[in-house]
């Protein structure tokens, strides 16, 4: 069986304030989507805002290995798709 | 021993105003804690204002520990004027001057005398009186007592013991009698009952008692408990030189109390130095909160500032039994006696993004007012050690 797609969603303050609030509705639509292939987890920091000089990216959101920068819905989503493309 | 102490009053109806007043002061240097509770004659604005004079004067003298409890208390006795109306005091009050050894002072002067209650047990301590050189009808009684761990002192306004006064049931009220029974009944089974909830207890008693559930005067009932200590220590904030991020885990780690970490980027922090991975609540977040988190051998993981922020408002509006993590730490800090603070001094560049949308503290502000309020409206002891 492939190796399930990682999703981490930021929830430090810097990203829960910059909108990673309302990217906690993936913890419920995304397994609705995309079933046991992709996991979506919350947690408390990725440690990016302190890091990424440009500092106003936030919110950020982690596929796999991958970091999106000022994440929303449909950018974490096509994400997704992408690595489920790249798999086949 | 620790000291819980707390107060609960209510007003008599129709009253916008408190007419008693209790105060009350921990002085940490001395392991020492000082109570008072003045009833004010009549009700409503009048009494307040007697009661509060009475009071603060009180603890101000003996605070100072120029003179001692009960001569501040024969002072205060002497001088304190006649209702012209009523021929009598304009108010009465309780006084107690204890510390951390069990040692206490206790003064009394018109008010109900104090419950002492040990193993479910009313004891009957010796007191001196001291007779009022200039009035009559007033005496003061000095007692000098001993306590145990696991000891109670039960303060109380006429309001408690004469509650329901000319009802049906209770023709001469409530009494002494009454309320010792109340409370064997509720420490028979709550034994380790806080003395917040016991006080809150008292007062809910005395309002079913009362008819229409309509208090006729001013009640007020404050509560000792003497007992061990229950440590808990917050976490919160990366230390400000990094090498000393292990050491400071070790320490959080080895604390025998309960824990919690407030930050996302400081429970990472603990889990890398620990070893202990983070799992984090999957019920999503309602409202303006990221949810906790979870840490084997850590009783509480929350988001930083926001988190503690929102603490601090429920702290100051006393709005307790909120589901959300700023409810489950103010739930943390009410069921801890001392509080320890570790709060790491490093600060996160990104939060003072002027497009973040909101307001965000500096994280040494916030907890030095949660220190100061936990300290004077909650009656904790609270250290804070910067990192």
């Amino acid at each position: 069986m492939d190796k399930k797609i990682s999703v981490k969603v930021c929830l430090g303050t810097t990203c829960f304030v910059m909108g990673s609030s309302n990217l906690q509705e993936l913890i419920d639509t995304v397994p609705a989507k995309y079933g046991d292939k992709v996991d979506v987890v919350g947690v408390p920091c990725l440690g990016l805002c302190s890091i990424d000089w440009e500092f106003s990216k936030a919110p950020y959101v982690k596929v796999d290995d991958d970091v999106i920068k000022e994440a929303t819905v449909d950018k974490v989503l096509k994400a997704i798709d992408e690595k489920l493309a790249n798999k086949k | 021993m620790f000291i819980d102490i707390d107060c609960s009053q209510m007003k008599k109806y129709n009253q916008n105003a408190y007419g008693d007043y209790f105060v009350s002061k921990r002085l940490p240097d001395e392991e020492r804690l000082i109570a008072v509770l003045s009833d004010g004659l009549g009700s409503g604005i009048k009494a307040n204002i007697l009661s509060c004079m009475t009071a603060t004067m009180l603890l101000k003298f003996i605070e100072g520990s120029q003179i001692p409890i009960n001569k501040a208390a024969e002072i205060i006795m002497n001088s304190l004027p006649i209702c012209q109306v009523r021929k009598i005091s304009y108010s009465t009050f309780s006084a107690i001057d204890c510390d951390d050894e069990g040692d206490a002072k206790i003064v009394e002067e018109g008010n109900p005398d104090f419950i002492w209650i040990r193993n479910n047990e009313i004891m009957t301590p010796e007191f001196e009186t001291i007779q009022s050189k200039t009035f009559k009808n007033r005496k003061l009684k000095v007692y000098k007592i001993k306590l145990e761990l696991e000891d109670r002192l039960i303060f109380c306004s006429d309001g408690v013991t004469q509650c329901g006064l000319g009802s049906e049931t209770l023709k001469l009220g409530l009494r002494r009698e009454g309320l010792i029974t109340i409370l064997k009944d509720i420490l028979a089974r709550n034994p380790k009952i806080s003395s917040s909830e016991l006080s809150r207890y008292i007062i809910n008693q005395v309002k079913n008692i009362e008819t229409d559930r309509l208090p006729k005067d001013d009640v007020s009932a404050c509560v000792l408990y003497f007992r061990e200590p229950r440590e808990s220590l917050i976490f919160t904030g990366p230390p400000y030189h990094q090498e000393k991020d292990k050491e400071y885990a070790q320490i959080f780690d080895k604390f025998k109390g309960k824990k919690a970490i407030a930050g996302g980027t400081t429970a990472n922090l603990i889990s890398r130095e620990l070893n202990k991975p983070i799992t984090m609540d999957k019920t999503i977040s309602i409202g303006k909160l990221p949810s906790c988190s979870y840490m084997d051998g850590v009783d509480l993981v929350t988001e930083g500032i926001l988190t503690l922020t929102k603490t601090l408002e429920y702290l100051e509006n006393e709005t307790f039994d909120i589901d959300n993590a700023a409810g489950k730490l103010v739930e943390f800090l009410m069921n801890s006696d001392c509080i320890n603070f570790m709060v790491g001094a490093k600060l996160n560049q990104a939060h003072y993004d002027p497009a973040l949308p909101i307001e965000i503290e500096i994280r040494k502000n916030i907890i030095k007012k949660m220190a100061t309020i936990l300290e004077d409206k909650y009656f904790k002891k609270v250290s804070v050690q910067y990192m």
